[in-house]
Order: C-alpha cells, then sequence, then structure tokens
C-alpha cells in the first residue's frame, strides 16, 4: 500500500469531473441545449486519456495498491470512515472499460437522441451514472463502495424512467430500483458484519482478517459472503433477482448498451472479485455463487429464446453472459482473472450488439419486434457488419472474442473436477450451444430473410457519429478476445488484485478436445436456428399454438409471475390490512376512549334532572357514604 | 447548579420573542410588512446562532453544556431561568433557526386571499391573516429554541407545554378541513402526555430531595429503585407520544395532513424531536438503570415503527399523510440508535434527528408548493406533472430521495450509524431494521411516480413550474443536506462529546470488535 | 348579703382592631340599606356602587395594615392560647379575608356594569311577577333593584367571618350570614327571571337541607366534647374517654355542610342550575367568594380541629375529591351552555383543590389558599366576559353562539383563550402554577390522587379547548350575536382578572411566599 503520489493524487478528478458537468447540465437549463451533449460526450473521452496515464503510473509503481486519502468521512468513535480512493489493477481496469465503452457510447447517443428534447438532461444522467460508477470502483472501503453502489443504482433508475410519461418506463425504472435496494440491505448487512468482527469497513483492514495471516473463522466469511452475493445478484440480475433486468430495457438503447450490459450490471461480478480473499475463504459461499451463475446462464438462454423484442433478446443474453462470469469468480482461486477477462470482451461485444440494435431502432422508428424487421442487412449495412462481429463474439466462433474468454470458463468448469464439476462444464455447454442459437435466431429475423416491415417506415442506415463508434466496437469485438488473452498479460496484471492464476493445472478434459466440442456444440447450435428461422418464413405476428417450453420461455420461466404472486400481491394484501388496522383499530382505540368520555357525560348528566327532590336525594345518598365511610376506617 | 450568567442564550431567546411581539402588534393592513419584518428576524437569529454556534467548544477538555446561565425564578419552587447547551441541543438549535426561514419563504402567500393561486387546500372564503401566521411562527420559534437551552426540568416542562399553544393554533386556524379535529386531537394528545410528565417532574423533585430542578443537580441524583422507574415512564410516554413512538403515533398523521405545509414541516421537522431529544437529555441521564431496564422494549416498537409506518406510508391516498408516516418510521431509527446505547447509534441518531429536521422540512415544503397548485393532497389527482413543472418534479425527487437515505446525503449517514450502532449489540433488530430502507425505496418513488410519471392528468396542465422565491425556499435544505452527506465532521465534531457524556451517564460502553486486530491490518 | 352572693361577670375583652375589616362592611352595608331609603331613584345606583366600592376597598386597606396581627379574639379570662377565642384574626384568616375582598371588589365592579345592558344585569324591581305588565314595563326603563349592593356586602361580611371563625357556632352563623343574601341574589337576573327564580329557590331549598346537617354535626361534636370551640375539640380529640361514634358522626355531618358550600362532588348538584340561573356577575361572585370562603373553613376546621385525627378522615376528602374531579371532568364534556362548563369547571377544580387538603402541612394550606386565589381570579374574569356577548334576549351563553367570534372581536376570544387555558392548566399562566403548588405539596402521601388529578384535568381540558375551537376555527354562525363595549367597571374587573391570571403564571414569587408565611398560624 503506498499512497498516491504525482498524476496518481489527481484520482479524485475522475469523481468530480463528471459530477460537476452532470450537475452543470441538469442545473444549467435550456440555455445549455445547444452545447451540452457535446460536454457530457467529452467527459469521458478526457476521463479515459486520464485513466490511460493512470494505467502507465501504477503499472510502474513497485506494488500495484495506491491508496489516495481524500478526507475523514464519518467520524465516530469506534466507527471511523475515510474517503479514499484505491488504485489498483482491479480498479484501474474497470475504470478503462467504464471510460472506454462510456466515450464511444456517449458520443454515439449525442446522435442517437438527436431529436430529443430532453438531450441535456440525458446526459446530466448519463455523466453522473459515470461518476458513480468510478466512485464504486475506485472506493478503498466498502462504504464508500456502497455510496458509489447505490449512485450507480439511482443512475440506472433515472435512466430506465427516462421516457417518464410511458407508464412501463416508469414502472421499469421503480422494479430496477426496488430490487436494487433488495440487494443493498444484503451489501449493507455485510458491511455491519464487517464493523461488528473487525471494527472497520476498509479493503486493507477487512481483507487483513482473511488469507494466511487472518483470524476469521469459515462462519464470519460465509456470512458476509452470501450477504455480498446478494447484493451481486440484484445488481447483475442474477437468479433470484434478474427480473428487473429485461424490463430495464425501457431506457433509450445507450443506456442499455452502457449501463445494462457493458459496466453497471457488471458490478456484482467486480464485488465478488474484489472480495476475492473473503470467498476463498468459505467455500459454501463459492459453492453458492456458481449454482447461481450456472442456473442463470441457462435462464437467461431459454428465455432470450421466447422474446421478439430484439433488445429484450439482447438483455436475457446479458443475463446469461453475467451468468458465466458468476460461475467463473465462483470457481474461485485462479479463475477470477478470466471472469473479469470474460467481462471486458463482453462489454465490447455486447455493446456492439446493442448499439446496432439502437441503430435499427432508429431506423425503423423505435420499433423493435424482430417479427416486423428482416432482409435489413441490403438497407443498413454497417449496422448488419457490427451485428455480425458482434455475433460471432459473442457465440464464440474461432478466433473472436468469446472463443478466448467463454471456453476458458467452460474449460474452469469442467476443471473444477468431480460431479460438480461435471454438472458445471455441461450447463456451460449447453449454455454456449443455446447462446449460439438464440444469437443466430436473433440476426436470422432481424437482418436477413425477406423485409417484413410496414411501408410507413423507411429504413436508412445510421449517422456518422453512430456507425463511427459501433465500428470500433465492432472491431474491439472481434480482436479484443486476442488482446486480453495475450500472453496472460491481464492475468498478470490483475494479480494483485485477485491472486495469480493457475496456469495448466490437471484438466478434466484437454483443452484442445473440449474448444472442438465447444465449436461443435456452437455450429449445431447456429445450424438449428437456420433451420428453424432462416430456411422457413418467420411469420409477422407470434403463433399462439406452440410448445409449453416456448410459451414458458415467452413468460421468462414464470420469473415475473413469482414475484407478483409471492411478493407484489401480498405486500399489497398486508398494506392493505395494515392502513385498516392503524385506522380503525389503533386510531380507533383512542378515538373510541375519547368517545367513552363523552357517552359516559352524555348519559350520567341525566343524574342532573333540574329536580330539587333528586338533588337533596343525591346529598343525603353522599352524606350516607361520607359517614360510612368514616366508620368504616374508623371501626375497620 | 452553576452560578454563571452567560446572556449568549437568554438574548437568542429575546430576538424571535420580541419580533413576535412586534409581528403580533401589527395591523391586518400591513401583511406584506410583517412577512419582511419575519423573514428578517428570522435571519438575525439564524445568523446569531451561527455565530453562537461557530463559538462551541468541541476540544475534548470542553464542558459538557456550555453558555451556561442561571437567574433564580420561583424561588418556592427552586425553579430558576437555567440556560445552556451541549451539543445535542446545539445541533438541534441549529436546525430549528435553519427552518424557520425557509417556512416563511414558503409560506409566503399561502395565506394572501388574493393570490388564489398559491392558496393551499382550504374552505372558501376563510380570511386568513397572514400576520397572524407569521407572528404565531415566531412565537414557536422562540418556544423551540428555549425548549432546547433550558437547562431547569420545570423550565424545560413550561416550553415542553406552551409550545402547543402556537402550534394548535397554527393548525386550527390555517389548516386544511379537518384542521379542528387535527389541532384538537393533536393538543389533547400531547397534553395528556405532558400532564403525566408533569407528574414525574413532581415526582423528580420531591424524591430526589435536592430541592431544585437543575439538570447539572439531578444527574446520578435519583435513587436507582421502583420510584425512578415510575418518573422513568412520566417521561417515557410524553416523549414517546411527541416522538412520536408506534403505538401512540395517530395524532401524527391527523395533525401533519392537516396543517399548512409550513407548520407541517416545523411540527415534524424540530416540535417531534423534542420528544427524542427529551429521550437524550432526560431520560437517560436522570434515570439511566430504568433507561436500561426498558431498553428491550423501546428497541421493539422502535423496530416495529420503522415497518408498520413505512407500509402504512406506502398504503396512503393523501401525500400529507403518506409525508407524516415516513417520519414515523424515521422516528423509529432515531429510538433505535438511542436505546442501542453505542456512540454510534446515539450520534447516529442525533444526526439523524438533524437529517430527518432537514429532509422532511424539504419534502412538506415541496408537497405543499405542489398541492397549492393542485388544490388537493389526493395522489390520485395529479399524474405526469413532471412534463409540465420539471423543476418542481426535479427538487420532490431530490427530497424523497433524502428521506429515502441516498448514500451520498446526508440521511445516509445518520441512517447506516444508527443501524451499525444497534448492529453490534442487537444484531437481529439491526437486520429488521435494515430491511425498512426497501420499503422507504418504495413509499418514495411510488409516491414520485403516481405523481410526476406516468401519462399527464389534465387537472395539472394548468401547473406553473416554481418560482424563485419558492426555489431558494428549499434549495439551502438541500443544499445543506449534500453538504452534510459529504462531510458530516464539523457536526458530528460537535454531538460526540455531548453523547459520549450521555452514554457515560447510563453506564454504557461500545462493545469492542468481536476479532481483534491482526497484524499487517491498517486502520 | 346579696351583695356578697353576686358574682361578677367579666367581660372578655375584645381585639376590635382586628375584626376593623368585618366591621367596616357590615357598616357599609348597614349604610346601603339606609341609602335605599333616602337616596332618590335617579342617583340611587351610583351612591350604592359608592359606598359598596368604598366599604370593600377601605375593609382590604385595613386587612393589609393587619397583616401579620395573629390574635385569638374575644379571648376568655385567664387563657392567652392563640387558639382560644372565637374568632382567629391570624396569617391564613386574613390572607383569605384579603382575597375575599380583592374579588368581592371584582365582582361588584362587574355587578355596577351598566352599558352592556339596559339598567344593568340586575332585575328591575324582583316583586313584579314574571311576565306582568308592570314588569315588562319595568324591564325596559332604567331602574333597577338596588338592594343587590347591600345583599352583596352582607354576604361578603359573612364570608369574611367564615374562614376566620374559631368556634363552630359562629361558624355557623357566618354560614347563614352569607348564605341568606346569595339565595336572594341569584334570584334578581333581569332577563330569563323565572330561571333565576328557580334558581333562587333551589338553592335555598338545598342550602337549608345542607346548614341543617352542618347544625347537627355541630350539636354531635358538641355532645362529644362539651364544646364548640376548635382547640377545644382538638383537645378532645387527644383525651376524652368518650365513644368517639360522636366525633366521626359529628365531623361527616360538618363536612357535608361545608363541601356543599364549596360545591363539591357529591354536594354539587345545584352548582350548575344556580350558576347558569343567577345573574352573570352573582355567579361570578358566588364561583369566586364563596369557594374561597367556604374551602378557608374547611381549611381551619380540618387544621385545628381535626388534626390529630386526620388519618381518619383523610380517605373521605380522597373519596370526594376523587369524585368531584369525575362529576366535573366527565359531565361537563357534554355541556352547550358556557355558564354551565363554568359551572362544572369550578367542580372540577374544587376536587384539584381537595387533593391539597389530604396532607396537613404549611406548604398544602400555602397551596390551597394560593390555588383558590388563582382560580378566583381567572373564574371572576371568565364569567365576567360572558357578559360581553349578547344577542337580541340578553346574554349568548350557547356554545354555538361563540363560534367565530375571534373575528368579530379578537379582544374578547384572546381574553378568554388566556383564561380557559389557565384554568386547564397550561403553563405561564396562574393555572398551573396553582396546580403545580398544590399537587407538588400533596404528591409525598397522595402520589396515586395526583396522577388521577392530572389525567381528569386532561380531560377537562377538552371542554375548555372546545370553547376556543369555537372562538377561533369556526365560522359564525347566521344572527351572530354581537359584542357589546364594556364600561369602565367591568373593564377595570377583566383587565385585573387577566393580568392577575398572568402575573402569577410568570412571577409567581411574592404571592406564594405571602402565602406560605401566612399559612404557618394553622401549624401549631
Amino acid at each position: 500500500m503506498l499512497n498516491a503520489h504525482g498524476i496518481e493524487s489527481f484520482a479524485w478528478l475522475l469523481i468530480a469531473v463528471p459530477l460537476a458537468s452532470s450537475g452543470l447540465l441538469l442545473i444549467g437549463g435550456n440555455r445549455l441545449n445547444k452545447w451540452g451533449h457535446w460536454l457530457g460526450a467529452l467527459v469521458p473521452v478526457a476521463l479515459f486519456g486520464y485513466v490511460i496515464a493512470l494505467f502507465f503510473a501504477v503499472k510502474g509503481e513497485s506494488n500495484r495498491h495506491v491508496d489516495l486519502d481524500m478526507f475523514t468521512w464519518i467520524p465516530v468513535a469506534g466507527f471511523h470512515v475515510e474517503a479514499g480512493l484505491l488504485l489498483d489493477p482491479l480498479a484501474i481496469t474497470f475504470a478503462l472499460l467504464i471510460t472506454g465503452v462510456g466515450s464511444l457510447i456517449h458520443i454515439y447517443a449525442v446522435g442517437y437522441l438527436d431529436h430529443d428534447p430532453g438531450r441535456r438532461r440525458f446526459f446530466g444522467y448519463f455523466n453522473f451514472f459515470v461518476a458513480a460508477m468510478l466512485l464504486l470502483v475506485l472506493a478503498d472501503s466498502y462504504l464508500v463502495l456502497y455510496v458509489g453502489w447505490e449512485c450507480v443504482g439511482l443512475a440506472s433508475y433515472l435512466l430506465i424512467s427516462y421516457y417518464f410519461n410511458r407508464n412501463t418506463a416508469a414502472t421499469a425504472g421503480n422494479k430496477a430500483f426496488y430490487a436494487n435496494r433488495v440487494g443493498d440491505v444484503g451489501l449493507s448487512i455485510a458491511i455491519m458484519l464487517m464493523f461488528a468482527y473487525f471494527g472497520t469497513t476498509s479493503f486493507s483492514g477487512v481483507f487483513a482478517h482473511f488469507g494466511a495471516s487472518g483470524n476469521a473463522g469459515k462462519g464470519v466469511a460465509a456470512a458476509i459472503a452470501i450477504m455480498l452475493l446478494i447484493g451481486a445478484c440484484s445488481k447483475s440480475g442474477q437468479v433470484p433477482l434478474q427480473a428487473w433486468l429485461p424490463d430495464a430495457m425501457e431506457g433509450p438503447t445507450p443506456v442499455s448498451a452502457l449501463i445494462h450490459a457493458a459496466t453497471m450490471v457488471t458490478a456484482g461480478v467486480y464485488l465478488i472479485a474484489r472480495s476475492a480473499v473473503i470467498f476463498e475463504a468459505s467455500q459454501a459461499a463459492r459453492t453458492l455463487v456458481v449454482i447461481v451463475g450456472a442456473v442463470t446462464l441457462l435462464y437467461g438462454c431459454i428465455s432470450a429464446f421466447g422474446q421478439d423484442d430484439l433488445k429484450k433478446v439482447l438483455a436475457y443474453s446479458t443475463v446469461s453472459q453475467i451468468g458465466y462470469m458468476f460461475l467463473a469468480v465462483g470457481l474461485g482461486k485462479g479463475v477470477f482473472a478470466i471472469g473479469i477477462i470474460h467481462l471486458l470482451g463482453h462489454g465490447f461485444f455486447k455493446a456492439a450488439l446493442f448499439l446496432s440494435a439502437g441503430a435499427v431502432m432508429h431506423a425503423m422508428n423505435d420499433r423493435i419486434d424482430m417479427r416486423r424487421f428482416g432482409g435489413l442487412w441490403r438497407v443498413m449495412p454497417v449496422t448488419f457488419g457490427v451485428f455480425v462481429c458482434g455475433w460471432l463474439a459473442i457465440i464464440g466462433i474461432p478466433p473472436f472474442t468469446g472463443f478466448f474468454t467463454k471456453d476458458k470458463i467452460i474449460e474452469a468448469a469442467f476443471d473444477k473436477g468431480g460431479t460438480s464439476g461435471w454438472i458445471l462444464g455441461l450447463a456451460a455447454l449447453i449454455g454456449a450451444g443455446l447462446t449460439a442459437a438464440y444469437m443466430t435466431r436473433a440476426l436470422v429475423m432481424t437482418f436477413l430473410g425477406k423485409r417484413r416491415w410496414e411501408d410507413d417506415v423507411h429504413p436508412h442506415e445510421a449517422p456518422t457519429v453512430m456507425t463511427v463508434p459501433m465500428g470500433v466496437l465492432g472491431v474491439m469485438s472481434l480482436i479484443g478476445g486476442y488482446l486480453l488473452i495475450f500472453g496472460g498479460g491481464v492475468q498478470h496484471w490483475l494479480t494483485p488484485s485477485v491472486g495469480p492464476s493457475v496456469e495448466e493445472g490437471v484438466h478434466t478434459i484437454s483443452p484442445v478436445v473440449l474448444s472442438v466440442i465447444t465449436i461443435v456444440v456452437v455450429l449445431l447450435g447456429i445450424g438449428g436456428a437456420w433451420v428453424a428461422y432462416g430456411v422457413r418464413p418467420v411469420p409477422a405476428t407470434r403463433p399462439e399454438a406452440v410448445s409449453p417450453i416456448t410459451v414458458a420461455a415467452r413468460k421468462n420461466l414464470y420469473g415475473d409471475a413469482f414475484n407478483e404472486a409471492v411478493l407484489m400481491r401480498p405486500g399489497q394484501w398486508l398494506t392493505r390490512a395494515l392502513v385498516f388496522f392503524d385506522n380503525r383499530g389503533v386510531d380507533g382505540a383512542v378515538n373510541g376512549a375519547a368517545a367513552g368520555f363523552g357517552g359516559g357525560s352524555g348519559r350520567l348528566r341525566r343524574i342532573q334532572t333540574g329536580f330539587v327532590r333528586s338533588y337533596a336525594l343525591s346529598m343525603l345518598g353522599g352524606s350516607v357514604a361520607v359517614i360510612a365511610v368514616l366508620l368504616a376506617v374508623r371501626f375497620q | 447548579m452553576s452560578n454563571a450568567h452567560n446572556v449568549a442564550l437568554p438574548i437568542l431567546l429575546a430576538i424571535p420573542l420580541v419580533g413576535s411581539l412586534v409581528v403580533f402588534a401589527l395591523r391586518e393592513a400591513q401583511a406584506k410588512l410583517a412577512k419582511q419584518l419575519t423573514l428578517l428576524i428570522s435571519l438575525i437569529v439564524l445568523v446569531y446562532t451561527a455565530v453562537v454556534g461557530f463559538s462551541f467548544d468541541t476540544s475534548a477538555h470542553a464542558d459538557r453544556f456550555q453558555f451556561m446561565g442561571s437567574w433564580t425564578w420561583i424561588k418556592a419552587f427552586g425553579v430558576h431561568l437555567a440556560f445552556g447547551v451541549d451539543g445535542i441541543a446545539m445541533v438541534l438549535v441549529g436546525l430549528s433557526v435553519v427552518l424557520v426561514p425557509t417556512v416563511i419563504l414558503a409560506s409566503w402567500n399561502s395565506f394572501d386571499s388574493k393570490s388564489g393561486a398559491e392558496e393551499e387546500t382550504s374552505p372558501s372564503g376563510r380570511q386568513r391573516s397572514t400576520k397572524n401566521f407569521m407572528g404565531l411562527i415566531l412565537l414557536l420559534e422562540f418556544f423551540m429554541i428555549g425548549v432546547f437551552v433550558a437547562m431547569d426540568v420545570f423550565l424545560f416542562y413550561v416550553f415542553f407545554e406552551a409550545m402547543l399553544v402556537p402550534m394548535y393554533f397554527i393548525i386550527g386556524s390555517f389548516g386544511g378541513p379537518r384542521r379542528q379535529y387535527a389541532a384538537v386531537k393533536f393538543f389533547l394528545y400531547s397534553l395528556v402526555g405532558g400532564l403525566v410528565m408533569l407528574a414525574s417532574v413532581i415526582g423528580l423533585y420531591v424524591s430526589t430531595g435536592s430541592r431544585t430542578f437543575a439538570i447539572t443537580d439531578l444527574i446520578g441524583q435519583v435513587p436507582d429503585n421502583a420510584t425512578q422507574k415510575w418518573l422513568f415512564i412520566g417521561f417515557f410516554i410524553a416523549f414517546a407520544i411527541k416522538a412520536p413512538l408506534v403505538p401512540v403515533h395517530t395524532w401524527l398523521p391527523d395533525a401533519g395532513a392537516e396543517a399548512p405545509a409550513g407548520g407541517a414541516a416545523l411540527l415534524v421537522g424540530v416540535l417531534d424531536k423534542v420528544g427524542t431529544f427529551g429521550f437524550l437529555r432526560y431520560c437517560l441521564p436522570l434515570f439511566p438503570d430504568a433507561s436500561r431496564w426498558a431498553a428491550p422494549l423501546v428497541l421493539i416498537l422502535s423496530v416495529i415503527g420503522v415497518l408498520y409506518a413505512a407500509f402504512l406510508a406506502i398504503g396512503q391516498r393523501d401525500m400529507k399523510r403518506l409525508v407524516s408516516y415516513t417520519s414515523v418510521a424515521h422516528f423509529g431509527f432515531i429510538g433505535l440508535g438511542i436505546f442501542a446505547f453505542t456512540t454510534q447509534g446515539n450520534s447516529g441518531a442525533v444526526l439523524y434527528m438533524v437529517n430527518h429536521g432537514l429532509s422532511t422540512g424539504a419534502v412538506f415544503i415541496v408537497v405543499g408548493l405542489l398541492i397549492a397548485r393542485g388544490k388537493s393532497r389526493n395522489v390520485a389527482d395529479y399524474g405526469g406533472a413532471a412534463k409540465v413543472t420539471p423543476l418542481l418534479a426535479g427538487l420532490f425527487l431530490f427530497a424523497g430521495l433524502s428521506a429515502l437515505a441516498l448514500p451520498g446525503l446526508s440521511t445516509f449517514v445518520s441512517e447506516f450509524l444508527v443501524l451499525v450502532g444497534t448492529f453490534t449489540r442487537y444484531k437481529a433488530l439491526a437486520i429488521f431494521a435494515a430491511t425498512g430502507i426497501v420499503l422507504a425505496a418504495i413509499y418514495v418513488l411510488y409516491l414520485y411516480q403516481r405523481v410526476f410519471q406516468g401519462t399527464v392528468n389534465e387537472k395539472v396542465t394548468k401547473f406553473r413550474d416554481l418560482n424563485v422565491r419558492e426555489v431558494f425556499a428549499v434549495a439551502p435544505l438541500l443544499a445543506l443536506i449534500v453538504f452534510l452527506g459529504i462531510y458530516p465532521k464539523p457536526v458530528l465534531n460537535v454531538i460526540n462529546p455531548a453523547v459520549k457524556a450521555t452514554l457515560s451517564d447510563v453506564h454504557k460502553t461500545d462493545p469492542a470488535p468481536e476479532l481483534g486486530p491482526v497484524a499487517g491490518g491498517q486502520r | 348579703m346579696l351583695a356578697d352572693s353576686a358574682q361578677t361577670i367579666s367581660t372578655p375583652s375584645i381585639a376590635y382592631h382586628a375584626l376593623l375589616p368585618i366591621f367596616i362592611v357590615l357598616g357599609a352595608a348597614l349604610l346601603g340599606v339606609l341609602v335605599e331609603a333616602v337616596v332618590p331613584r335617579p342617583q340611587r345606583f351610583n351612591t350604592q356602587v359608592f359606598v359598596t366600592l368604598a366599604g370593600l376597598i377601605a375593609a382590604l386597606v385595613t386587612v393589609a395594615v393587619l397583616h401579620g396581627t395573629h390574635v385569638a379574639t374575644p379571648s376568655p379570662v385567664g387563657t392567652d392560647s392563640p387558639f382560644a377565642g372565637s374568632l382567629a384574626i391570624d396569617g391564613t384568616g386574613l390572607f383569605l379575608q384579603g382575597t375575599i375582598l380583592a374579588l368581592a371588589i371584582m365582582a361588584a365592579l362587574l355587578i355596577a356594569e351598566r352599558s352592556v345592558d339596559v339598567g344593568s344585569a340586575i332585575v328591575a324591581s324582583a316583586a313584579s311577577v314574571v311576565g306582568s305588565p308592570t314588569d315588562r314595563e319595568h324591564s325596559r326603563t332604567q331602574r333597577v333593584q338596588t338592594e343587590v349592593f347591600p345583599l352583596m356586602l352582607f354576604a361578603v361580611s359573612g364570608m369574611l367571618v367564615f374562614p376566620v371563625s374559631n368556634n363552630l357556632l359562629l361558624m355557623f352563623v357566618a354560614l347563614e350570614v352569607l348564605s341568606l343574601p346569595l339565595y336572594l341574589m341569584a334570584g334578581l337576573a333581569r332577563r330569563r327571571r323565572l330561571l333565576s327564580q328557580e334558581a333562587a329557590l333551589k338553592y335555598f331549598l338545598l342550602g337549608a337541607f345542607a346548614s341543617a346537617f352542618f347544625l347537627y354535626g355541630l350539636a354531635l361534636l358538641y355532645g362529644y366534647a362539651n364544646s364548640v370551640d376548635l382547640s377545644a375539640i382538638f383537645t378532645a380529640t387527644k383525651t376524652s374517654t368518650k365513644s368517639d361514634l360522636l366525633l366521626y358522626l359529628g365531623l361527616a355531618l360538618l363536612l357535608v355542610g361545608l363541601l356543599f358550600k364549596a360545591s363539591i362532588a357529591p354536594f354539587h348538584a345545584w352548582t350548575p342550575d344556580v350558576y347558569q340561573g343567577a345573574p352573570t356577575p352573582v355567579s361570578a361572585f358566588m364561583a369566586s367568594c364563596t369557594k374561597v370562603a367556604s374551602f378557608g373553613a374547611i381549611l381551619r376546621v380540618l387544621y385545628v380541629a381535626f388534626a390529630g385525627t386526620n388519618w381518619n378522615w383523610r380517605p373521605i376528602i380522597w373519596a370526594v375529591a376523587i369524585a368531584s374531579m369525575v362529576v366535573g371532568a366527565i359531565f361537563g364534556l357534554t355541556q352547550t351552555d358556557i355558564k354551565r362548563i363554568l359551572a362544572y369547571s369550578s367542580i372540577a377544580h374544587a376536587g384539584f383543590i381537595l387533593v391539597g387538603l389530604v396532607v396537613i402541612s404549611q406548604d398544602a394550606s400555602a397551596s390551597v389558599m394560593f390555588y383558590v386565589l388563582t382560580y378566583g381570579f381567572t373564574t371572576l374574569a371568565a364569567f365576567g366576559l360572558l357578559t360581553l356577548v349578547r344577542d337580541a334576549d340578553g346574554e349568548a351563553t350557547h356554545l354555538s353562539q361563540w363560534s367565530g367570534i375571534a373575528r368579530k372581536s379578537p379582544m374578547v376570544a384572546g381574553l378568554m383563550t388566556l383564561l380557559l387555558l389557565s384554568m386547564a392548566g397550561i403553563p405561564l399562566t396562574a393555572g398551573f402554577t396553582g396546580k403545580f403548588f398544590v399537587f407538588k405539596a400533596a404528591w409525598h402521601s397522595a402520589g396515586p390522587l395526583v396522577v388521577m388529578a392530572l389525567l381528569f384535568s386532561a380531560v377537562a381540558a377538552f371542554y375548555y379547548l372546545r370553547i376556543v375551537v369555537m372562538m377561533y376555527f369556526a365560522d359564525p354562525p347566521e344572527n351572530a350575536p354581537t359584542v357589546a363595549i364594556p364600561g369602565w367597571t367591568s373593564s377595570v374587573a377583566l383587565t385585573v382578572g387577566a393580568v392577575v391570571t398572568v402575573l402569577l403564571g410568570v412571577f409567581p414569587q411574592p404571592i406564594i411566599d405571602l402565602a406560605t408565611k401566612a399559612a404557618g398560624s394553622l401549624i401549631g
């Protein structure tokens, strides 16, 4: 751990600058409408430049843990929290991804929202997201991380419900925030556990209790790790907290690309990787992570089949791809790096896919039903090209990104050994096949076949300001894998953060064989999809007479139905019951008491007849009572 | 009883009192002058408080109570006009004097019959005197400051009860349709609590034999026995009603809903703090053993409050009732923090009082501005308003986010301190309370969605967005919320010593981390 | 030889100076009767007012001069015990006399009010048949039954003797002297005469009934102690060998008589009807002065004669105290006539005052005296305000008629609110100081009773609030009553009442000291 110096000591600008520009854009008012978006787009580009410089600076350090202490945030007796930034390989890597891909998508958005009156507001939110996300990955303590964690949630909420007059958009935004809050409970409990057991929440302070010299038992590790996992699941749209992510596609496409594909949704993976030592200390927690990963990746693939909405398909594919990453980081020691690498690769190709999908929407005036597309390759070649790049990358055709990153995960899964190894491995393998199938389906339905769109839409190629970033991302998704995997550079670079990668352990199946098998599975997937959608014509309205599996897939395996039945409706019922109870019961008791006095008064006052005789009688009675009491007291 | 004669606080009290008398003395016709005068006075108070506050000594060796001044009042009862502040009182006085000017700004035109556009929900034709409202606000400020700076139990009780009167008139004369019911309910509820407390006040005087009401002389004097428990209960009931703690909370939704927005902001923002302040200043130091004895019950009630009230808030259709219920939930957190008896919990609770005052104050004011336009408290009468009034929507959302304790805003710091402080001693309770943050998100965002998002309700199309005055009424509060969220240190430094002293009064120390530090572990 | 057997009867020495206040008032009363005889009608009213005020003020001054005196007179030969002698002019007595006189002056000022109603609140000619032509004709004239002033003075003289009489027989005489004029005065209302006369008759019948109890108790006590001197009874309780059945029966019956005058439940039944029927200024006079006098008497009887047996009578006080609070608080809730509400409030307050009587201590008696003083001023001013709000047929005392009054006359509403808050015991008003004083004194030996008292004062607070709500938060009715501009007399009375209510809330110290010092005289 060494203190920041030189250019590293300006790292706080990474948060301050986008925050400032966001504030300016939101408060500045309409007078900024002219150039506001360019300001917004410029910020991440500048930051990207700075992060590269930072990368080399940190790379040069003897040990790559640079701490930038900013100020004392919360000083209360035992609970002393410093606001500080940690510049280590993991953080820098994410910073590079966020600012890099972020810059491209910002530029793209300038074109995408060209006709949108609220563009300035959009860029305000977008920059705010960048600030929050960078805070998340640069924080040097769990509590500061929590701030970024929740703020990205807010940014995602704001951007999902960007078209706030659409009820669906508003609802989707709320759903996302609620789901994130559930995760936040987990995360905050984890932090509380840390404080209760270790008296600190800073990374260095907490991690010191784990590993070789640590004194934290399995139980503590498991408790903390599982709580962290809950947080990770909600943020990364993993089962059982996945339901919000597909709905999040209500936001503008650049949002889906940057926040709900490339960066924010991978925060869960970051959290687990960051807490590597804690997870390594608890086998139970790791098992839970891999189960979540495996289940989710299959869930995502199957649900993706049921969708006719192109963005929904991509959303579910994101769900399943992140499932792969969870699987990787869950496999623990040495596989973390691979998870991160897949994350980076995914960042490229998923962004590429979303942007091209966005270009399609842009061209089809915001229609997104794939059954209404078809044959678009002729009218929008560039978009088609980019989409194909992404397609090749995600399904893992060698020598493209997915091939390097995903296969390593499948391999690692098998290498886990034992039955669990086989189960996980097969899951991952099947997942690869399905991925190939549904992506091919999407490709075919959108770009190939004959046109199915109505006459009132006139598809056209996107403007340059959009196509250029798309192109860059397309290229990156083709060659990115190379750069990432080449000579294990990234593994080495990440070692200080997540521990060394096991290079050549024992293999259940030799990598070569496995690769071949994988490729075969993938090709089968492609073939199947081609037969189903390429050869036969696609009906313009979705057929109702379909297999139960398809029905289930369309209903995303009843995920939403489950939430409604188990959470929403009981919740509403409980609320109504409690409101009734509070008004009739609690408040009723109070008013009842008051009414009681009043009624008593009403009844008693009848004694006051106004007749002297009755008054005299009452006096007599009173006197008798007085005498009785006195004598009773006297002669008891 | 220290016989110091520091006049700093008496002067602070004198300014609003004199001011209110002057304003009352004005003629109805001089409403405009009354407003300007009131604003001026409240700003003078603000500045003066700032001066006093910055000279508050936070160093380690500093006295617990500062600016002490004491003069004999009623010799026969051993009553003194004794004033003084510890860190807790200091920040709460600060909160009060910050809220008052914003409330004045926010209610600037609320009761002018001419600017009907501004008029809040109220039966038509009721001529309501702006000048009286302003006078009442200043009178209320006098009592609010007094209740925090009183260093004599009798004097505190006097302020505690007298405070009801101006608020009673604010609700009753300037409130909504059911204002009579609300005002009487508020008054009687508090009065019952107050009279029960009076019994304890007398009992305290009698039982300690030290014929004085001076807090400094009473701390640690009450013998630990049944009497102490009874006295504690007396004080506790009064404060629980004021706070309000479930199940004696039902006056707040009515009062909060019927009071004019400005009044509600002060009612929930400051007056209710007197309850939780009372826990810290009176229950814990004076009756330490009884406090520890009662803690489990209070903690459970608090947690119930957090969840129960949150559900109720979600279920409300009346915006102001909704906000009132959220406050009940927040008071659950404060109670939790206080009776967890940890420095984090207590400091968190005190900071929570301040933040909640700012946050709920802002929420009430913004809601008031909205209602002033929509003439209805019913959520169903709105929808999609963000399209028409983006500025109002933005401030509303901001205030709402502070109410759901968004990290980065001051409310988060206090809420997390409370949770962590509770967790170190009562894990289960803290976890239950933590689930409250989900509900908080639901009641805030669900309200925002119904009012500002979705399809535009034709009722809102005529709304006009905020003007400069209205923005300036809320902006300072939000700015403070942001600042204290990023840099709460100055306030915490004032609070911490007082909290330390309070905890030592109740003979409690923080539990140490369950796993000691290890070699190589920093911080 | 007759001369030898002739016995010389030594006349007891009388400390005339100590009795001066009583003499002055009696003199003024007699003068008043003369005035009725000689002064022509036009000047009569003002003359009477002058005589009355002059007499009362003079008496008050003398009381002030006498302060610190401590004599029992006429002291029988050979004894110089301060408790022997049928009249004890001591601290307590003088304090109470002072209070009574001060309140009486205010009451007189209220009665002297002529500008709010034609003539005054007092009937034109009590003798004329209600509704008869003469009656109708008179009631439109300025003519007033000015005998009310001498009557009042007689009543006051009785009240002055009542709390200082150290001898039951004398106390009985005082009781009658103060009661009989009151019976008459209650019947002198100018409006609603039948109601007023009914009230007078009720008051008279029940009062006679109560007096009988008193007298019977007196007899029994004589049988027990062979004396009607309080001090003698005290020594008897210590030494006597007779069955103390007599003692307790006597005490019980005696108490009934006293509690009746103080309108304490269950002997309160007359209060609402009489307060409502009597002319409002007279109700004010009864509610304040009579209460002071009768609590003074109760105080003296219990402290001087029965201090030794307080363990036996304390339960009675508990019982009647609770009864009064319950009746006063609960019955009052559903009343709709403000005069009746004030009547029930006076019953409730009697209950609170009794809390101070469960203990025998200087503090306690001081607190009781202080309380009756504060209550007297407050309630007097409250009744005085009632006279100002009027409609076609006199005072508008129905709750609904007061709604929205604040908008018509902020002054009246503000004053009324102040007085009501004081009755509700809100801090910074006299009412709170009084309650605090009494409850503090009683806390040690009667904690639970104090708590009950507090709870019932919360209940009672409801009907005070109801009036405030009406005045401020309700919209005025059709044919809303008018608010009369008071003449100087009642203006003075109201101002004094309000000022005292505030002063005793903010700076009670001097009066508390006075009361405490005075109370010393009862602690043997």
